[in-house]
């Protein structure tokens, strides 16, 4: 006891300083958090792959990567593979990283909005919370026929006496957007799911077992340009430059409907993007879509990109916070179509 | 046609094409050999070093390597019951027993012939199917795909001897199994218990590598003896006498050549199926189906062969409708477009030099392969006769580094340890792990295909559907066969009597 009160006299005795000390220590603590999180120059930042090793997003990760390191005065900029779930355990696990800057997230953005709209118990998330910090590449997404098949164009899918048999892969990005196209268009459809990739389905589609399916320019443009299918709409803000007689979804559509198209298309053109966690710090973020932007316009890498076959396709990041913007105002339009189209295959 | 088969052959022989081709098989095999690596991650690895070359050369380093892992895998299913990938799962069933009973070098050297064989027989069926290739294609779908897979479920008689029901069970939980995960209908989680990590379902590379390759450690741990005796490993037979049992059973590797060159041909049957499948069809036509599971070169023979073919086939789709016959056909579709390769029907015509070119590939890709499995055949098949103390720590380390690969998850480890502790059971209780492992193999075929046929072709599809309804027909006669031929041994054993 008699020690105790010792250390009570010597703390009266010395407060002044022990005060100076405190307070000298938590600037210091407070100084070095804000000096941490007002930049990323000298840091390492670490970009979480959500997809697997050896897949498209990653090659498109680690090709990225070093130009990044370059533009941005990072120490270092790393790869981190978390699979799983389509990219839901990678954003899982960004939700609750410190928003500083230094964890960031590269994966299909149309992906993470659909499986919190479908209300998947595995999402930990809020994809319109996320800060939206780059696009680093997209391409249109194409609804095609079969190339012996009647339907010409999307008015004869939609005046069909019959449903219009769409065969898909799974409750993915193609799935949904065939559901709210369907409903907008006033079309009848049958979606038969299960089929095994898009492979699976072109072939369903050029057998005639499918009226159409949707996919990528790049998966489809081998087989149109075969003649085995015929493209009938895009999904996408313009007309694609090589068929420009296609028109897109935005343009068959009127009045409130259009505003259901429009998220769509939004989402699907936030294709393979880099995000960061919700509130990242303005100046990091700042920082983080300068030097994402300057790396997808490095010339360097835009050649590297062509001869890996990664074709580059970039966007600013406030312009795809603001298509979350308008993906989050027409989700109550598109919310209950999902959940309809989801019902009927259940 | 003559001069494009030529000149897909000249544009080989230049030094760049044939080097390449050497270090693609090499690394091919070296790949194939790591359990749970295969054909997809060796092309995968290779894309980066594609650019800027001859395109016969880096069709030859790609195509090389792609068909150097089949055999590759066969190794460690022969040897060590480690299925190399999904698709080497069927020599597991009588290529390890051949390696306990000191038949190793012959199982080798089958399953390299047979390889060889399947690969040249699918290259030449290959090039003069090309004209009936699309029509073929076009006229299956996923109710004749239904079928095949449940050809391939009719195998588990084979492996349930002794007790049905136990066959039954071990078949049913491989199939509980595949249901983890996402359901590929409607996207609905089952068994996921709350975790991301099993919203992926169960990798089967990685439960392979558990319940065969760890399962056998930990049974040779318990046991304390080697894999293989010493004895039995050296002195019962050579490598050319699996050459010679795989020119013995010409029709049968004949046979599963063409099946796998048609499950190559067709999107949406993988190549496990057809290993399986393989080896249903030479137990069921086998005059001693007994034999099957205990050590039969056949078993061997046939899904090698398949496997040799398959590669050819997967190529048809690929280069006539650019639509992939599987995932290591979509990489290679990657590496045709950068290189400038447009598939589509004009291949097939004014850019048929460069498909033979692809079939050429296929042959000396095979060759080499072959020569070179032939040549350490011998030295590998002392390996299973190491001392348990450096065996098991081996076998274990690649075994859970190769599950790791996978997918470079740090829980397909757990997983592989799991399905280690699960496999030892099953084998101490005699529950098969074959049938575990083709019931977690066909469940998502079959429940894919079912969901599709009913929704296309209506709940009758079996009736309306001609080839559907023919398969039926085979599939009933080729199981009802052995029962047949049974039958007939037990009357005239009687009347002889």
């Amino acid at each position: 006891m008699s020690k105790i009160l010792l250390d009570v006299n010597l703390l009266s005795r010395h407060g002044k300083y022990l005060k100076i000390l405190l307070i000298a220590v938590l600037y210091t603590f407070v100084f070095s958090t804000i000096t941490r999180a007002e930049s990323i120059k000298g840091e390492i930042v670490t970009i979480i792959s959500a997809n697997s090793a050896g897949g498209m997003m990653t090659r498109y990760a680690r090709m990225i990567a070093p130009y990044i390191k370059k533009h941005s005065g990072a120490a270092d900029v790393r790869i981190k593979i978390m699979t799983g779930g389509g990219g839901i355990r990678g954003t899982n696990f960004l939700w609750f990283e410190e928003p500083d800057g230094k964890t960031i997230a590269f994966t299909s953005i149309p992906s993470l909005i659909l499986a919190q709209l479908s209300g998947s118990e595995a999402v930990q998330f809020d994809a319109t919370d996320l800060t939206y910090l780059g696009r680093a590449a997209t391409e249109p997404r194409v609804l095609t026929v079969g190339a012996t098949s009647s339907i010409l164009n999307i008015n004869d899918a939609r005046t069909l006496d019959r449903p219009f048999i769409f065969p898909s892969q799974g409750t993915d990005e193609d799935f949904y957007s065939m559901a709210v196209l369907a409903d907008v268009l006033d079309m009848e459809i049958k979606i038969i799911n299960g089929y095994d990739g898009n492979s699976d389905t072109a072939l369903a589609v050029i057998k005639g077992d499918g009226d159409g399916h949707i996919t990528g320019w790049s998966a489809s443009e081998a087989i149109i340009e075969a003649g085995d299918e015929r493209p009938i709409l895009t999904l996408s803000q313009e007309r694609y430059r090589l068929y420009p007689n296609i028109p897109t979804a935005l343009e068959v559509v009127e009045g409130d409907s259009r505003q259901a198209v429009q998220a769509i298309v939004n989402m699907l053109d936030m294709r393979r993007g880099f995000f960061g966690p919700p509130n990242l710090d303005p100046i990091a973020t700042e920082e983080l879509r300068m030097a994402i932007s300057a790396a997808l316009n490095d010339p360097e890498l835009i050649e590297q990109s062509k001869l890996a076959g990664l074709p580059l396709l970039p966007s600013d990041g406030k312009a795809e916070q603001q298509k979350i913007g308008q993906i989050t105002e027409a989700s109550q339009i598109i919310v209950p179509i999902l959940e309809a189209a989801l019902h009927a295959i259940l | 046609m003559l001069e494009a088969i030529f000149a897909g052959l000249m544009a080989l022989a230049t030094p760049q094409a044939m080097i390449f081709m050497i270090i693609g098989v090499s690394y091919g095999l070296m790949i194939g050999i790591l359990p749970g690596l295969g054909g997809i991650v060796a092309i995968a690895l290779l894309l980066p070093f594609t650019y800027g070359h001859e395109r016969a050369a880096t069709l030859a380093l790609l195509l090389g390597a792609h068909i150097a892992t089949i055999w590759g895998g066969s190794v460690t299913s022969i040897l060590f019951k480690v299925p190399g990938a999904a698709k080497s799962l069927a020599l597991v069933f009588d290529g390890h027993p051949m390696t306990q009973q000191g038949h190793a070098s012959r199982a080798l050297g089958a399953s390299a012939t047979a390889a060889l064989l399947g690969g040249l027989i699918g290259a030449v069926f290959l090039a003069f199917s090309i004209p009936i290739v699309r029509p073929v294609m076009l006229a299956l779908g996923p109710s004749e795909y239904l079928m095949m897979a449940l050809w391939g479920l009719t195998i588990i008689a084979t492996f349930s001897e002794g007790s049905l029901l136990k066959g039954m069970i071990a078949t049913l939980a491989g199939i509980m199994a595949a249901y983890v995960g996402m359901d590929p209908v409607s996207g609905t989680p089952r068994f996921w218990f709350g975790s991301v990590y099993l919203l992926d379902g169960i990798s089967f590379p990685v439960a392979m590598i558990g319940l065969f390759a760890v399962a056998e450690m930990i049974k040779l741990f318990v046991k304390g003896n080697t894999l293989v005796s010493r004895v039995s490993g050296e002195e019962q037979s050579s490598v050319f006498d699996g050459v010679k049992d795989a020119f013995r059973h010409w029709w049968l590797v004949v046979r599963s050549s063409l099946l796998g060159l048609w499950v190559g041909v067709l999107p949406g049957v993988g190549a496990s199926v057809g290993g399986i499948a393989a080896y249903a069809q030479a137990a069921q036509t086998s005059k001693t189906p007994e034999r099957f599971g205990k050590g039969a070169v056949e078993g061997v023979i046939a899904p090698d062969a398949t496997l040799g073919a398959n590669e050819g086939g997967g190529l048809m789709p690929t280069l006539a409708f650019g639509i992939p016959g599987g995932e290591s056909m979509a990489i290679l579709l990657v590496a045709f477009l950068s290189m400038g390769i447009v598939p589509g029907p004009q291949m097939l015509t004014s850019e048929l030099d460069l498909v033979f070119s692809m079939v050429w590939i296929i042959v000396i890709a095979n060759i080499i392969t072959t020569l070179i499995g032939l040549a350490i055949s011998s030295r590998l098949a002392r390996l299973p006769t190491l001392n348990p103390n450096i065996m098991i720590p081996f076998v274990l380390s690649v075994c859970l580094f190769g599950a790791f690969a996978t997918r470079g998850l740090i829980e397909d480890v757990l997983v592989a340890a799991f399905f280690g502790g699960l496999g030892y059971l099953m084998d101490k209780y005699q529950y098969s792990r074959a049938n575990f492992v083709i019931g977690m193999v066909l469940a998502e075929m079959i429940e894919r295909n079912l969901h599709i046929s009913l929704g296309l072709y209506g709940d009758f599809f079996i009736l309306t559907r001609p080839i559907t309804l023919a398969m039926l027909v085979f599939i009933i006669f080729t199981t009802a066969l052995p029962f047949i031929r049974q039958q007939r041994h037990k009357k005239n054993k009687q009347a002889n009597e």
